[in-house]
Protein backbone atom coordinates (compact mmCIF):
# COMPACT_ATOMS: atom_id res chain seq x y z
CA UNK A 1 0.00 0.00 0.00
CA UNK A 2 1.53 3.29 -1.09
CA UNK A 3 1.71 6.14 1.39
CA UNK A 4 -1.12 8.07 -0.23
CA UNK A 5 -3.32 4.99 -0.36
CA UNK A 6 -2.57 4.46 3.32
CA UNK A 7 -3.63 8.04 3.97
CA UNK A 8 -6.91 7.40 2.17
CA UNK A 9 -7.40 4.22 4.23
CA UNK A 10 -6.70 6.13 7.46
CA UNK A 11 -9.19 8.87 6.62
CA UNK A 12 -11.89 6.42 5.50
CA UNK A 13 -11.58 4.11 8.49
CA UNK A 14 -11.06 6.97 10.96
CA UNK A 15 -13.95 8.94 9.54
CA UNK A 16 -16.37 6.01 9.70
CA UNK A 17 -15.37 5.17 13.28
CA UNK A 18 -15.60 8.75 14.57
CA UNK A 19 -19.02 9.25 12.98
CA UNK A 20 -20.31 5.86 14.16
CA UNK A 21 -19.09 6.51 17.70
CA UNK A 22 -20.33 10.09 17.88
CA UNK A 23 -23.83 9.11 16.74
CA UNK A 24 -24.16 6.73 19.70
CA UNK A 25 -23.40 9.36 22.35
CA UNK A 26 -26.49 11.63 22.31
CA UNK A 27 -29.07 8.92 23.14
CA UNK A 28 -27.57 6.51 25.69
CA UNK A 29 -30.90 4.74 26.27
CA UNK A 30 -31.03 3.83 22.57
CA UNK A 31 -27.41 2.64 22.71
CA UNK A 32 -28.33 0.31 25.57
CA UNK A 33 -31.32 -1.04 23.67
CA UNK A 34 -29.14 -1.64 20.60
CA UNK A 35 -26.61 -3.67 22.61
CA UNK A 36 -29.34 -5.54 24.47
CA UNK A 37 -31.06 -6.43 21.19
CA UNK A 38 -28.16 -8.74 20.26
CA UNK A 39 -29.04 -10.86 23.32
CA UNK A 40 -25.38 -11.73 23.81
CA UNK A 41 -24.46 -9.96 27.05
CA UNK A 42 -25.71 -10.29 30.61
CA UNK A 43 -27.77 -7.28 31.69
CA UNK A 44 -24.97 -5.97 33.93
CA UNK A 45 -22.61 -5.56 30.97
CA UNK A 46 -25.12 -3.96 28.60
CA UNK A 47 -24.62 -0.43 29.95
CA UNK A 48 -20.81 -0.40 30.13
CA UNK A 49 -20.50 -1.90 26.65
CA UNK A 50 -23.14 0.42 25.18
CA UNK A 51 -21.45 3.48 26.66
CA UNK A 52 -17.82 2.35 26.33
CA UNK A 53 -17.78 1.10 22.72
CA UNK A 54 -18.46 4.55 21.22
CA UNK A 55 -15.50 5.95 23.21
CA UNK A 56 -13.22 3.25 21.79
CA UNK A 57 -14.54 3.88 18.28
CA UNK A 58 -13.93 7.62 18.58
CA UNK A 59 -10.46 7.14 20.12
CA UNK A 60 -9.33 4.71 17.42
CA UNK A 61 -10.92 6.88 14.74
CA UNK A 62 -9.20 10.05 15.96
CA UNK A 63 -5.82 8.31 16.11
CA UNK A 64 -6.25 7.11 12.53
CA UNK A 65 -7.45 10.50 11.41
CA UNK A 66 -4.50 12.28 12.99
CA UNK A 67 -2.03 9.62 11.96
CA UNK A 68 -0.65 8.81 15.40
CA UNK A 69 -0.09 5.23 16.59
CA UNK A 70 -1.43 4.18 13.22
CA UNK A 71 -0.50 0.51 13.44
CA UNK A 72 -1.96 0.12 16.94
CA UNK A 73 -5.07 2.05 15.95
CA UNK A 74 -5.48 -0.02 12.78
CA UNK A 75 -5.26 -3.21 14.84
CA UNK A 76 -7.80 -1.72 17.26
CA UNK A 77 -10.11 -0.89 14.36
CA UNK A 78 -9.71 -4.44 13.05
CA UNK A 79 -10.58 -5.81 16.50
CA UNK A 80 -13.69 -3.60 16.65
CA UNK A 81 -14.77 -4.81 13.22
CA UNK A 82 -14.33 -8.43 14.28
CA UNK A 83 -16.50 -7.77 17.36
CA UNK A 84 -19.18 -6.10 15.20
CA UNK A 85 -19.06 -8.92 12.65
CA UNK A 86 -19.44 -11.56 15.34
CA UNK A 87 -22.45 -9.67 16.70
CA UNK A 88 -24.15 -9.14 13.36
CA UNK A 89 -23.49 -12.65 12.01
CA UNK A 90 -24.69 -14.25 15.22
CA UNK A 91 -27.85 -12.13 15.22
CA UNK A 92 -28.43 -13.11 11.60
CA UNK A 93 -27.79 -16.78 12.33
CA UNK A 94 -30.19 -16.72 15.27
CA UNK A 95 -32.86 -15.09 13.12
CA UNK A 96 -33.13 -12.00 15.31
CA UNK A 97 -35.03 -9.12 13.77
CA UNK A 98 -32.71 -6.25 14.63
CA UNK A 99 -30.83 -3.37 13.15
CA UNK A 100 -27.10 -3.47 13.89
CA UNK A 101 -27.25 -0.09 15.62
CA UNK A 102 -23.93 0.62 13.94
CA UNK A 103 -24.63 4.31 13.47
CA UNK A 104 -26.80 5.02 16.48
CA UNK A 105 -30.40 4.05 17.03
CA UNK A 106 -31.80 1.46 19.36
CA UNK A 107 -31.39 -1.63 17.20
CA UNK A 108 -35.08 -1.62 16.29
CA UNK A 109 -36.17 -2.38 12.75
CA UNK A 110 -39.48 -2.19 11.01
CA UNK A 111 -40.83 -5.73 10.61
CA UNK A 112 -39.02 -7.69 7.89
CA UNK A 113 -36.51 -4.93 7.21
CA UNK A 114 -33.24 -6.34 8.48
CA UNK A 115 -30.12 -5.49 6.45
CA UNK A 116 -27.64 -8.14 7.54
CA UNK A 117 -25.95 -8.79 4.16
CA UNK A 118 -25.10 -5.12 3.66
CA UNK A 119 -23.88 -4.77 7.24
CA UNK A 120 -21.63 -7.83 6.91
CA UNK A 121 -20.18 -6.65 3.58
CA UNK A 122 -19.48 -3.18 4.97
CA UNK A 123 -17.82 -4.41 8.14
CA UNK A 124 -15.77 -7.00 6.23
CA UNK A 125 -14.54 -4.36 3.79
CA UNK A 126 -13.56 -2.09 6.68
CA UNK A 127 -11.84 -5.01 8.41
CA UNK A 128 -9.72 -5.63 5.30
CA UNK A 129 -8.84 -1.94 5.09
CA UNK A 130 -7.80 -1.99 8.76
CA UNK A 131 -5.64 -5.08 8.30
CA UNK A 132 -3.94 -3.64 5.22
CA UNK A 133 -3.24 -0.45 7.14
CA UNK A 134 -1.83 -2.39 10.09
CA UNK A 135 0.51 -4.15 7.68
CA UNK A 136 1.68 -0.93 5.99
CA UNK A 137 0.93 1.96 8.36
CA UNK A 138 3.30 4.41 6.66
CA UNK A 139 1.29 7.26 5.15
CA UNK A 140 1.32 10.91 4.18
CA UNK A 141 -0.19 13.76 6.17
CA UNK A 142 0.31 11.95 9.46
CA UNK A 143 1.23 13.70 12.70
CA UNK A 144 3.19 10.74 14.02
CA UNK A 145 5.17 8.10 12.23
CA UNK A 146 5.46 4.37 12.64
CA UNK A 147 8.46 3.37 14.78
CA UNK A 148 11.64 3.87 12.84
CA UNK A 149 12.67 0.25 13.32
CA UNK A 150 9.60 -0.97 11.44
CA UNK A 151 10.00 1.20 8.39
CA UNK A 152 13.34 1.76 6.69
CA UNK A 153 13.89 5.31 5.45
CA UNK A 154 12.37 5.80 2.04
CA UNK A 155 14.96 7.55 -0.12
CA UNK A 156 12.33 8.44 -2.70
CA UNK A 157 10.51 10.68 -0.23
CA UNK A 158 13.16 12.23 2.00
CA UNK A 159 10.96 15.16 3.08
CA UNK A 160 7.97 13.14 4.04
CA UNK A 161 5.97 14.54 6.92
CA UNK A 162 6.21 11.31 8.87
CA UNK A 163 9.93 11.75 9.09
CA UNK A 164 9.79 15.39 10.09
CA UNK A 165 11.06 14.67 13.57
CA UNK B 1 55.53 22.43 6.13
CA UNK B 2 52.84 21.55 3.60
CA UNK B 3 51.39 18.06 3.92
CA UNK B 4 52.15 15.59 1.22
CA UNK B 5 49.22 14.40 -0.93
CA UNK B 6 49.24 10.97 0.75
CA UNK B 7 49.08 12.56 4.23
CA UNK B 8 46.21 14.76 3.06
CA UNK B 9 44.23 11.79 1.80
CA UNK B 10 44.82 9.86 5.06
CA UNK B 11 43.57 12.84 7.06
CA UNK B 12 40.56 13.17 4.83
CA UNK B 13 39.57 9.56 5.25
CA UNK B 14 40.10 9.80 9.05
CA UNK B 15 37.83 12.85 9.12
CA UNK B 16 35.34 10.96 7.04
CA UNK B 17 35.33 8.03 9.49
CA UNK B 18 34.82 10.36 12.45
CA UNK B 19 31.95 12.11 10.69
CA UNK B 20 30.35 8.80 9.84
CA UNK B 21 30.60 7.67 13.43
CA UNK B 22 29.15 10.92 14.70
CA UNK B 23 26.31 10.70 12.22
CA UNK B 24 25.59 7.14 13.34
CA UNK B 25 25.62 8.19 17.00
CA UNK B 26 23.32 11.11 16.26
CA UNK B 27 20.96 8.81 14.39
CA UNK B 28 20.96 6.35 17.29
CA UNK B 29 20.26 9.16 19.76
CA UNK B 30 17.44 10.45 17.56
CA UNK B 31 15.96 6.97 17.30
CA UNK B 32 16.18 6.49 21.07
CA UNK B 33 14.53 9.88 21.54
CA UNK B 34 11.75 8.92 19.12
CA UNK B 35 11.18 5.65 20.95
CA UNK B 36 11.11 7.48 24.27
CA UNK B 37 8.54 9.95 22.93
CA UNK B 38 6.47 7.14 21.45
CA UNK B 39 6.41 5.33 24.78
CA UNK B 40 5.49 8.49 26.68
CA UNK B 41 2.87 9.37 24.09
CA UNK B 42 1.46 5.86 24.25
CA UNK B 43 1.22 5.91 28.04
CA UNK B 44 -0.43 9.35 28.01
CA UNK B 45 -2.88 8.27 25.30
CA UNK B 46 -3.69 5.10 27.23
CA UNK B 47 -4.35 7.01 30.45
CA UNK B 48 -6.50 9.58 28.63
CA UNK B 49 -8.48 6.76 27.00
CA UNK B 50 -9.15 5.01 30.31
CA UNK B 51 -10.21 8.27 31.96
CA UNK B 52 -12.49 9.08 29.00
CA UNK B 53 -14.04 5.60 29.19
CA UNK B 54 -14.78 5.90 32.89
CA UNK B 55 -16.14 9.44 32.63
CA UNK B 56 -18.39 8.67 29.66
CA UNK B 57 -19.73 5.45 31.19
CA UNK B 58 -20.55 7.21 34.46
CA UNK B 59 -22.16 10.21 32.74
CA UNK B 60 -24.25 8.03 30.41
CA UNK B 61 -25.39 5.86 33.31
CA UNK B 62 -26.58 8.98 35.09
CA UNK B 63 -28.34 10.16 31.94
CA UNK B 64 -30.23 6.86 31.61
CA UNK B 65 -31.02 6.46 35.30
CA UNK B 66 -34.69 6.91 36.12
CA UNK B 67 -35.89 7.85 39.55
CA UNK B 68 -37.58 5.09 41.52
CA UNK B 69 -39.98 7.72 42.76
CA UNK B 70 -40.99 8.67 39.21
CA UNK B 71 -44.70 9.23 38.79
CA UNK B 72 -46.67 6.34 37.26
CA UNK B 73 -49.99 7.07 35.54
CA UNK B 74 -53.06 5.76 37.34
CA UNK B 75 -55.13 3.02 35.68
CA UNK B 76 -52.08 1.19 34.34
CA UNK B 77 -51.11 -2.41 35.08
CA UNK B 78 -47.87 -4.37 35.45
CA UNK B 79 -45.95 -1.60 37.20
CA UNK B 80 -47.19 1.02 34.77
CA UNK B 81 -46.04 -0.76 31.62
CA UNK B 82 -49.45 -1.86 30.36
CA UNK B 83 -52.76 -0.16 29.66
CA UNK B 84 -55.48 -2.82 29.63
CA UNK B 85 -58.62 -2.33 27.58
CA UNK B 86 -61.38 -4.85 28.16
CA UNK B 87 -61.81 -7.31 30.99
CA UNK B 88 -59.33 -10.16 31.43
CA UNK B 89 -62.16 -12.41 32.49
CA UNK B 90 -61.31 -15.49 30.40
CA UNK B 91 -60.46 -13.20 27.48
CA UNK B 92 -57.53 -13.90 25.16
CA UNK B 93 -54.67 -11.45 25.87
CA UNK B 94 -53.46 -9.48 22.86
CA UNK B 95 -50.28 -7.54 23.66
CA UNK B 96 -49.21 -4.66 21.42
CA UNK B 97 -45.89 -2.81 21.71
CA UNK B 98 -46.06 0.32 19.60
CA UNK B 99 -44.64 3.80 19.18
CA UNK B 100 -46.97 6.64 18.20
CA UNK B 101 -44.33 7.87 15.71
CA UNK B 102 -44.03 4.48 13.98
CA UNK B 103 -45.64 4.25 10.51
CA UNK B 104 -45.92 0.44 10.64
CA UNK B 105 -47.80 0.79 13.95
CA UNK B 106 -50.14 3.28 12.33
CA UNK B 107 -50.79 0.88 9.45
CA UNK B 108 -51.39 -2.02 11.83
CA UNK B 109 -53.77 0.08 13.88
CA UNK B 110 -55.68 1.39 10.87
CA UNK B 111 -56.12 -2.09 9.42
CA UNK B 112 -56.81 -4.02 12.62
CA UNK B 113 -57.58 -1.54 15.37
CA UNK B 114 -61.32 -1.48 14.93
CA UNK B 115 -61.60 -5.28 14.92
CA UNK B 116 -59.43 -5.54 18.03
CA UNK B 117 -61.47 -2.95 19.90
CA UNK B 118 -64.71 -4.62 18.91
CA UNK B 119 -63.48 -8.02 20.12
CA UNK B 120 -62.33 -6.36 23.33
CA UNK B 121 -65.78 -4.81 23.78
CA UNK B 122 -67.37 -8.23 23.32
CA UNK B 123 -65.05 -9.64 25.97
CA UNK B 124 -63.41 -12.09 23.56
CA UNK B 125 -59.97 -10.53 23.98
CA UNK B 126 -58.23 -8.12 26.27
CA UNK B 127 -56.10 -5.47 24.61
CA UNK B 128 -52.86 -4.90 26.46
CA UNK B 129 -51.18 -1.76 25.14
CA UNK B 130 -47.44 -1.45 25.85
CA UNK B 131 -46.73 2.01 24.48
CA UNK B 132 -43.02 2.80 24.08
CA UNK B 133 -40.88 5.68 22.81
CA UNK B 134 -38.01 4.52 20.61
CA UNK B 135 -38.19 6.89 17.65
CA UNK B 136 -37.26 10.26 19.14
CA UNK B 137 -34.49 10.69 16.58
CA UNK B 138 -37.04 10.60 13.76
CA UNK B 139 -38.57 13.91 14.80
CA UNK B 140 -37.06 17.25 15.57
CA UNK B 141 -38.85 17.57 18.91
CA UNK B 142 -38.67 14.10 20.51
CA UNK B 143 -42.25 13.40 19.46
CA UNK B 144 -42.13 9.74 20.53
CA UNK B 145 -41.49 10.72 24.12
CA UNK B 146 -43.86 13.70 24.08
CA UNK B 147 -46.75 11.73 22.59
CA UNK B 148 -46.19 8.84 25.01
CA UNK B 149 -46.10 11.25 27.94
CA UNK B 150 -49.38 12.76 26.71
CA UNK B 151 -50.90 9.26 26.50
CA UNK B 152 -49.77 8.70 30.09
CA UNK B 153 -51.49 11.92 31.11
CA UNK B 154 -54.69 10.83 29.32
CA UNK B 155 -54.87 7.39 30.96
CA UNK B 156 -54.02 8.95 34.31
CA UNK B 157 -56.81 11.51 34.02
CA UNK B 158 -59.51 9.65 32.12
CA UNK B 159 -58.77 5.90 32.11
CA UNK B 160 -58.02 3.13 29.59
CA UNK B 161 -60.99 3.81 27.28
CA UNK B 162 -59.82 7.39 26.83
CA UNK B 163 -56.30 6.05 26.25
CA UNK B 164 -57.62 3.84 23.43
CA UNK B 165 -59.49 6.80 21.94
CA UNK B 166 -56.35 8.96 22.23
CA UNK B 167 -54.35 6.20 20.48
CA UNK B 168 -56.84 6.33 17.59
CA UNK B 169 -56.47 10.09 17.35
CA UNK B 170 -52.65 10.02 17.53
CA UNK B 171 -52.43 7.54 14.67
CA UNK B 172 -54.99 9.47 12.62
CA UNK B 173 -52.83 12.58 13.08
CA UNK B 174 -49.41 10.92 12.96
CA UNK B 175 -46.73 13.38 11.82
CA UNK B 176 -44.37 12.17 9.09
CA UNK B 177 -40.90 11.09 10.21
CA UNK B 178 -38.14 13.65 9.97
CA UNK B 179 -40.02 16.81 10.92
CA UNK B 180 -41.69 18.30 13.96
CA UNK B 181 -44.30 16.25 15.77
CA UNK B 182 -47.66 17.53 16.94
CA UNK B 183 -47.28 20.56 19.18
CA UNK B 184 -48.21 20.51 22.85
CA UNK B 185 -51.33 22.53 21.97
CA UNK B 186 -52.35 19.93 19.40
CA UNK B 187 -51.74 17.09 21.88
CA UNK B 188 -53.87 18.92 24.47
CA UNK B 189 -56.61 19.35 21.86
CA UNK B 190 -56.55 15.62 21.00
CA UNK B 191 -56.50 14.71 24.69
CA UNK B 192 -59.64 16.79 25.15
CA UNK B 193 -61.31 14.98 22.23
CA UNK B 194 -60.43 11.70 23.94
CA UNK B 195 -62.05 12.92 27.14
CA UNK B 196 -59.12 14.20 29.18
CA UNK B 197 -59.41 17.88 30.00
CA UNK B 198 -58.43 20.32 32.68
CA UNK B 199 -55.46 22.32 33.90
CA UNK B 200 -53.73 19.24 35.21
CA UNK B 201 -53.89 17.54 31.80
CA UNK B 202 -52.51 20.64 30.09
CA UNK B 203 -49.69 21.03 32.60
CA UNK B 204 -48.91 17.30 32.44
CA UNK B 205 -48.53 17.41 28.67
CA UNK B 206 -46.50 20.63 28.61
CA UNK B 207 -44.22 19.72 31.54
CA UNK B 208 -43.66 16.07 30.54
CA UNK B 209 -44.66 14.89 34.02
CA UNK B 210 -44.39 11.25 32.98
CA UNK B 211 -41.09 11.57 31.09
CA UNK B 212 -39.25 9.22 33.46
CA UNK B 213 -42.10 6.76 33.09
CA UNK B 214 -41.74 6.83 29.29
CA UNK B 215 -38.02 6.03 29.64
CA UNK B 216 -38.66 3.25 32.15
CA UNK B 217 -41.38 1.42 30.23
CA UNK B 218 -39.36 1.71 27.00
CA UNK B 219 -36.39 0.16 28.78
CA UNK B 220 -38.67 -2.54 30.18
CA UNK B 221 -39.86 -3.45 26.67
CA UNK B 222 -36.24 -3.69 25.53
CA UNK B 223 -35.46 -6.04 28.40
CA UNK B 224 -38.41 -8.17 27.32
CA UNK B 225 -36.80 -8.51 23.89
CA UNK B 226 -38.93 -6.12 21.86
CA UNK B 227 -36.77 -4.93 18.95
CA UNK B 228 -39.32 -3.81 16.42
CA UNK B 229 -42.61 -2.01 16.43
CA UNK B 230 -45.30 -3.02 16.30
CA UNK B 231 -44.70 -6.26 18.17
CA UNK B 232 -47.97 -8.11 18.68
CA UNK B 233 -48.60 -11.24 20.76
CA UNK B 234 -51.88 -13.09 20.50
CA UNK B 235 -52.27 -15.29 23.56
CA UNK B 236 -48.50 -14.95 24.06
CA UNK B 237 -47.62 -16.04 20.53
CA UNK B 238 -45.92 -13.56 18.17
CA UNK B 239 -48.18 -12.45 15.35
CA UNK B 240 -46.71 -12.53 11.85
CA UNK B 241 -47.41 -8.95 10.79
CA UNK B 242 -47.24 -9.75 7.08
CA UNK B 243 -50.35 -11.84 7.50
CA UNK B 244 -52.12 -9.65 10.05
CA UNK B 245 -55.61 -8.92 8.83
CA UNK B 246 -58.85 -8.61 10.78
CA UNK B 247 -59.80 -12.10 9.53
CA UNK B 248 -56.54 -13.83 10.55
CA UNK B 249 -56.47 -12.09 13.92
CA UNK B 250 -60.09 -12.98 14.61
CA UNK B 251 -59.37 -16.61 13.69
CA UNK B 252 -56.31 -16.71 15.96
CA UNK B 253 -58.21 -15.18 18.86
CA UNK B 254 -61.13 -17.57 18.42
CA UNK B 255 -58.74 -20.52 18.24
CA UNK B 256 -57.12 -19.38 21.49
CA UNK B 257 -60.38 -18.61 23.28
CA UNK B 258 -61.64 -21.20 25.76
CA UNK B 259 -64.83 -22.87 24.54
Amino acid sequence: MGPWLATAARLLLGGVLVVAGALKIPDPAAAERAVRAYQLLPEGLVGPVAFGLPVLEIAVGLALFAGVFVRTAALGAAALMVVFLVGVVSAWARGLQIDCGCFGGGGEVAPGETAYPGEVVRDTALLLVALALARRPRSRLALGGPPAADVPPDPAHPTELTDAR
Amino acid sequence: MPASPSQQSRRASARQRIENRRAAEAAARAAAERRRRTVIGGVVAGVVLVVALVVVIVVQMQRTATSDAAAVPADTAADGTVVEVGADDGAVPVDIWADFQCPACQRFHQVNGETLEQLADEGTLQLRYHPIAILDRYSTDAYSTRSLNAAGVVVDAAGPEAFAEFTDLLYANQPPEGGAGLSDDELIELAAQAGATGDEVEAGIRDLVFEDWTARITEEASRQGVTSTPTVLVDGEPLDLRQATPATITALVEAAAPE
